[in-house]
């Protein structure tokens, strides 16, 4: 059971690898692109097409979901197993994350900041087994920045509108027009930051090994016939280099977005007047209540 | 066109990657952390509940020696109590034993000089009668003469009186 579990979790990405050397066509020389894209639904608003980047995340969600199962099955209080271990030290990890980011108030977002995490490392290090990362696609970070976005909003929203539109003359009140920019820009510098990140890590690879390959061509090209066409010098650097534009560049760009979500949603909202607006509209109820079976009465 | 450019925007897209990200916090939260936090929140009432029962355990122990070592003062006590009485007791009888001994040592004793008594006064009677008989009988022989017990019995017995005093 335990063994199945993993090895479906292996399985997106084999799968993964199998659908792109079967239906992407090798680029050859400096191609910088996009996703490719398998096919198109027809759809208003320019139609959606289904793309590598779309694939690539499903299959990193299921990888995960599986990873998930293959951790938390079969959890004990006594005589734990290290997947249990695992499974603890990632749930206390990001609760404490949050707990200190966010405050008690927060701590329902421990699976959230969690998913962002994992899908978005996870999507960063597709490169390291050859898929397209679909963190290089602004349209899935763009998404997941939307989300924050639609959150933050719902937090400033939850002491009330009058409160949400004031604080947008906060320090003084002709500042507006800038906090209004600065609220839309959030998302999107979020958006922008990290697909950048990824996709110059990718293009850089792709310009390190193209001038390898150029370099090697130039060195060895004496060689006679195939032996003299083989790129030698693609073979170690590029691995170093891509421990830090894909590993490290992935898992840091994932934590920042993480990180930035759970400033940005703590930061906007209004703790204090929500609290006492809780505080009165509990009064008011108390007040109905007693009302009520007075008039009952 | 087989790829997307580099950057290209598309709503269905953005849409999809962000039900992605919720239905992988849906799954995250359903498969990975309600799973955990129950296990952890089980283990420690678990924890918690061996705890309580150690600390009943010490209580209950605790309380029996308590209930022993008070037991043990009482029977130290009673043992104490017990020695005493018998002591007293034993003190009791041995005084009375020697005062029961003592009144029959001396009620023997009084016997004993009352006897005395009694018989050196017999003696005394006896002999006195002896000298009585033996005066008169030579008297008798002396005088050579009938003698009339009844007119000398008041000179005999007050001789004997004078006997008595010297004697």
């Amino acid at each position: 059971m335990t063994v199945l579990l993993l090895i479906l979790s292996i399985i997106p990405l084999i799968a993964g690898i199998l659908i792109k050397v079967l239906y992407v066509p090798a680029s050859e020389g400096i191609d910088i692109s996009g996703a490719h894209i398998f096919f198109t639904i027809d759809l208003p608003l320019g139609g959606l097409p289904i793309t590598e980047s779309q694939v690539n995340s499903w299959l990193v969600i299921l990888s995960l979901f599986f990873f998930c199962l293959f951790l938390t099955h079969g959890l004990k209080t006594k005589n734990m197993s290290r997947r249990q271990i695992i499974a603890e030290w990632i749930v206390n990890t990001v609760d404490n994350l949050v707990k200190t980011n966010m405050g008690e108030f927060f701590m329902g977002f421990g699976p959230f900041i969690a998913a962002m995490l994992g899908l978005s490392a996870c999507s960063s290090l597709l490169t390291l087994i050859g898929l397209f990362p679909p963190t290089s696609d602004i349209n899935v970070t763009g998404g997941w920045a939307l989300l924050t976005f639609i959150l933050i909003t719902y937090y400033k929203f939850k002491a009330g509108p009058l409160i949400y539109i004031k604080s947008f003359g906060d320090p003084v009140p002709f500042l507006a027009p800038l906090n209004i920019i600065s609220e839309v820009a959030t998302p999107i510098s979020m958006a922008f930051r990290h697909y950048g990140n990824v996709l110059s890590g990718s293009i850089i690879s792709i310009l390190i090994a193209n001038l390898l390959t150029n370099v090697s061509k130039m060195i060895f090209g004496f060689l006679p016939g195939y032996l003299g066409g083989f790129p030698y010098l693609r073979v170690g650097l590029p691995a170093i280099l891509s421990i830090y534009f894909d590993l490290f560049s992935g898992a840091l760009q994932a934590f920042i977005f993480a990180m930035l979500t759970m400033l940005y949603v703590s930061g906007g909202f209004p703790e204090d007047e929500y609290f006492k607006r809780k505080r009165i509209k509990e009064a008011k109820k108390k007040q109905q209540v007693i009302e009520n079976t007075n008039g009952g009465v | 066109m087989n790829n997307l450019d580099v950057i290209s925007l598309n709503i269905w897209q953005i849409i999809i990657s962000l039900l992605n990200l919720v239905i992988l916090f849906l799954l995250f939260r359903k498969f990975l952390f309600e799973p955990v936090k129950k296990v952890i929140a089980k283990r420690q009432t678990e924890v918690e509940s061996v705890y309580d029962k150690a600390a009943k355990a010490q209580d209950e122990a605790d309380e029996l020696k308590s209930s022993w070592e008070s037991k043990m003062k009482t029977a130290q006590d009673e043992a104490d109590k017990i020695v005493k009485e018998a002591t007293e007791k034993a003190d009791r009888r041995n005084e009375v034993m020697l005062y029961e001994s003592r009144e029959k040592a001396e009620s023997i004793i009084r016997k004993a000089k009352a006897d005395a008594e009694r018989s050196k006064a017999d003696a005394e009677e006896y002999i006195r009668k002896e000298i009585i008989d033996v005066s008169a009988a030579m008297t008798e022989q002396i005088l050579a003469r009938e003698i009339n017990m009844d007119d000398h019995k008041d000179l005999i017995d007050g001789f004997i009186d004078n006997l008595d005093g010297s004697v």
